[in-house]
């Protein structure tokens, strides 16, 4: 099973948003950590991987995922998990795996912390 | 009998008498009248001889008349035409009230020449009684006349007739006699003259008239002209007609008097002529009722005293049978035979009593024994899993088992238990039945679930199930019984048998009994060996363990249920889920058995092993070193388990592990390029799972990978050693085995039961 990623970047709220479709395993995790870190390159405050599509993830993957975690918390900024999938969301758990990382069941949650965000930078800026 | 013979000598004895009255009436007054008629002729002959004078003839009449009182009166009448006698002299005497009295006939006032009496007498010319008539020349009465001429010879020799001799008989006389000629209250005599007038008659008032005008009811009209002729003739004639003033049957005999030729005869009733035979019969009926009266009196009386004993004896057996034995019973005396029968009945009611009182002890005792025995089996039965019949479903496995004790307890036990993937079940079947055996089967089942619990090996839990049950066994009871061992991963069974009956296994709609290596019942020696069996057993497999109690039941002709019926019964429910199955063969046997008593426990311990399609199915791959390999294993492995119906999530799991398991050989296993790794996948009925070999250097991943901390912020978070986290947490069972030179590890996910 083969992974495709879809990268969309907000600029004005600097967020970079990462779909992942397909599965996310021994064979697909270096092409996505490669990917990932270029994303993570544009430096945006934050960046929301999207596992609405994600049908399967192995240590393999959330290897990749701490990596990328690791890294964005050194440089201040912050990563996000929305729409895990149940079975993803098992993994997860069994693997208590980022517990400070912020996990967004659905759009709506995610849209919600964005205008938090928002908000918070415009204080921030004003 | 005598009385009809009574009745016919009665009516005998009054037709007699009336006959007699008639005969001697009518003799009587044939007697008088003959009297009469002879008198007269006398004195006509003497006239005929002599010659007198009229002085003379005046003399010899008187005196005539005088004589006979039977004469009433009479006369002398000469006969005008002689020379010398004109105007004719004919003197007349007759009895007056109470002397003779004179008449002369001759008075030309009378002129007897013009009389009826005179003119046919000489008309005739010979001797004859005249029509009745009322004489007023001399007597006035009314009479009849006896007239005889007398003849003369004159001078020249020729007969002339001087005179007319006449002697009057007077009707009333006549009547007087027929008065005694009365036959019953309304019977009377009747006398006629020839011309039919009445001289006498029950009324004095119809004399001298005819008799068609008095006696005859007009539709008797002929029948009486045809009697008047016939006596007439002479004859005597009985008719019965109806007649007025008389009644009933009216019965009228006629006969005619010889010296007149008067028709003579008697009217009666016959109805009263034999009232007194009616009267003899209605006494006769009296008497009989009267009799029959007094036997029914006397024939109720005695019933009664016989029965009254009887009908007291019937209520006093209605309340016996009621229950109540106090009821009193008639008192009797004597030794007839209902005396003897309430002495019987008194007998009974005693022994009645005392066996109602003994069977109410015996009852309590048994009633209080039977409540015992009832606590017992509870407790016994309480021994056993789930109470004597158990239901237990563990994954696709399935077992039922039921004992069914032939007493109130018995000794049949059946055990089971599951630990550690291994399914350990055992029946027995203790020797004897009821208490003894119960108590012994208590000790048994007891050193069972004791004993068996952690044995791994069927023949030494036997053995020391043997040993303990031996110790302090003085009564040398003892115990056959089955124990056997499933593996459930394998579906390895392997079983000890103390001469326990051998186990049924029905497998692909056969049916056999298994072949068995056995050793003696426990509890007879010590320190015995008992031989292990080994069977693989098959998916769909089922497994019948029994006790004799099944197969050695008798029916009511004394045949054996037997161990071929028994496996006929048990292929025929194979595909039923074993709890019906069982209860069925139970079914089966008592049908067989029907009436006969159960002679011994009966035990049936009934396991299944599943029956789903995929059971027991497994393949395996060997993946090449290179690109893409954890993605080769998934789709392998998730294409053969779709095919197998492993639901979706389990799949999805197994895929995970795999691909941990796989990529963590790859990496770490020290293999060469061009080695390989296998992956083996398999699916049972309770599970599913894989097993990965690989050849290379010996390592246990579950011991010896280092696994990293959970749980740990991003900071601190290790990048590695995941992935064995993931495969115990995904899978239920984990095991590391080296063989062959390969690592071989085997992960199994339980599966939920199978839908049937």
């Amino acid at each position: 099973m083969d992974l495709s990623t879809t990268v969309t970047v907000d600029e004005q709220n600097s967020v970079a948003r990462v779909a992942l479709d397909g599965a996310l395993n021994t064979d697909t995790a270096p092409g996505f950590e490669k990917q990932l870190f270029e994303v993570l390159e544009g430096g945006h405050q934050l960046t929301v991987l999207d596992m609405k599509d994600l049908d399967y993830i192995s240590s393999a993957g959330l290897r990749v995922i701490f990596k990328a975690a690791k890294r964005v918390k050194a440089a201040g900024r912050r990563m996000a998990a929305a729409n895990r999938k149940p079975h993803i969301d098992k993994v997860f758990e069994i693997l208590k795996a980022l517990p400070d990382m912020a996990v967004f069941a659905n759009e709506q949650e995610l849209d919600d912390y964005l205008d938090v965000m928002q908000q918070r930078s415009r204080q921030e800026r004003g | 009998m005598d009385y009809r013979l009574s009745r016919d000598d009665i009516l005998e004895r009054l037709q007699r008498e009336s006959q007699e009255t008639i005969r001697t009436v009518v003799i009587d007054m044939e007697s008088w009248l003959a009297g009469v008629e002879s008198s007269t002729q006398l004195l006509a002959r003497v006239l005929e001889q002599r010659d007198y004078t009229e002085a003379g003839l005046v003399q010899i009449l008187r005196d005539a008349v005088d004589v006979n009182d039977d004469i009433y009166g009479a006369s002398i009448a000469l006969v005008p035409s002689q020379p010398g006698i004109q105007p004719g002299f004919a003197p007349y005497f007759f009895r007056g009230d109470d002397a003779l009295e004179y008449a002369d006939l001759a008075d030309p006032d009378y002129n007897y020449q013009h009389q009826a009496w005179y003119q046919d007498a000489v008309s005739a010319g010979e001797p004859m009684w005249v029509q009745p008539y009322f004489d007023d020349g001399g007597g006035k009465v009314l009479m009849t006349t006896y007239a005889v001429p007398v003849y003369r010879r004159n001078q020249a020799g020729e007969r002339f007739m001087y005179a007319v001799v006449t002697a009057d008989v007077p009707l009333r006389e006549l009547h007087d006699y027929l008065q005694r000629l009365r036959l019953g209250n309304s019977g009377f005599g009747i006398l006629l003259s020839r011309s039919g007038t009445v001289l006498s008659g029950r009324n004095p008032a119809n004399i001298m008239r005819h008799y068609s005008d008095t006696l005859v009811e007009e539709p008797d009209h002929n029948s009486w002209q045809e009697m008047f002729e016939a006596a007439l003739q002479g004859q005597v004639v009985t008719r019965q007609l109806t007649c007025a003033g008389v009644p009933g049957r009216c019965v009228i005999r006629l006969g005619a008097l010889q010296s007149t030729g008067w028709p003579v005869g008697v009217v009666y009733s016959e109805d009263e002529m034999t009232a007194p035979l009616r009267e003899f019969e209605v006494k006769t009926a009296l008497v009989g009722l009267a009799t029959l009266l007094l036997m029914a009196i006397a024939v109720a009386t005695v019933t009664r005293r016989l029965t009254r004993p009887l009908t007291a004896l019937a209520l006093a057996s209605d309340r016996f049978a009621r229950g109540d034995l106090d009821a009193p019973l008639p008192a009797v005396k004597g030794n007839d035979e209902v005396a003897r029968l309430v002495h019987s009945f008194a007998a009974m009611q005693q022994d009645l009593k005392s066996y109602i009182a003994d069977l109410e002890a015996a009852t309590a005792r048994r009633s209080r024994l039977e409540g015992e025995l009832g606590a017992a089996r509870e407790i016994q039965m309480a021994m056993l899993p789930q109470g004597g019949e158990a239901t237990e479903q563990a994954g696709a496995f399935s077992l039922w088992a039921r004992v069914l004790p032939a007493r109130s307890v018995g000794g049949d036990l059946y055990s089971y238990f599951l630990r550690d993937r291994r399914l350990f079940f055992t029946v027995g079947d203790v020797s004897d039945k009821g208490i003894p055996a119960a108590l012994f089967m208590a000790r048994a089942i007891s050193l069972v679930q004791q004993l068996a619990a952690d044995a791994a090996d069927p023949g030494r839990a036997m053995a020391s199930l043997n040993d303990a049950l031996t110790n302090s066994n003085d009564n040398c009871m003892f115990v056959t019984v089955f124990l056997g061992i499933l593996d459930l991963d394998r579906l390895e069974l392997r079983f000890a048998s103390a001469g326990h009956t051998a186990p049924s296994l029905v497998r692909d709609a056969q049916v056999r009994s298994l072949e068995q290596d056995t050793g003696p019942a426990l509890g007879l020696a010590p320190g015995l060996d008992f031989p292990v069996n080994t069977l693989q057993l098959l998916p769909g497999d089922r497994l019948a363990i029994y006790t004799d109690g099944f197969d050695e039941a008798f029916n009511q002709r004394d045949e054996m249920f037997g161990v071929n019926r028994f496996n006929d019964a048990l292929v025929a429910g194979r595909t039923l889920p074993t709890a019906t199955a069982g209860a069925e063969l139970f079914t089966s046997l008592a049908s067989y058995v029907g009436e006969s008593p159960q002679s011994d426990d009966i035990t049936l311990l009934l396991l299944d092993i599943g029956r789903r399609d995929s059971a027991g199915w497994q393949t395996s791959r060997e993946f090449p070193r290179g690109p893409r390999l954890t993605g080769r294993v998934e789709a392998w492995l998730r294409q053969e388990l779709t095919q197998q119906s492993v639901p979706e999530q389990v799949i999805g799991e197994l895929v995970l592990v795999a691909e941990e398991i796989v990529s963590n050989v790859d990496k770490y296993a020290g293999l060469p390029n061009d080695a390989g790794v296998r992956v083996m996948a398999f699916v049972n009925p309770l599970e599913t799972g894989i097993e990965v070999i690989d050849s290379g250097a010996e390592f246990n991943p579950l011991a010896q990978s280092r696994r990293a901390e959970l749980g740990a912020a991003t900071d601190d978070a290790a990048i590695g050693g995941l992935g064995l986290h993931l495969i115990t947490a995904l899978t239920d069972r984990q095991s590391y085995r080296r063989a062959d030179g390969c690592n071989i590890l085997r992960v199994t996910k339980l599966l939920e039961p199978a839908q049937e």
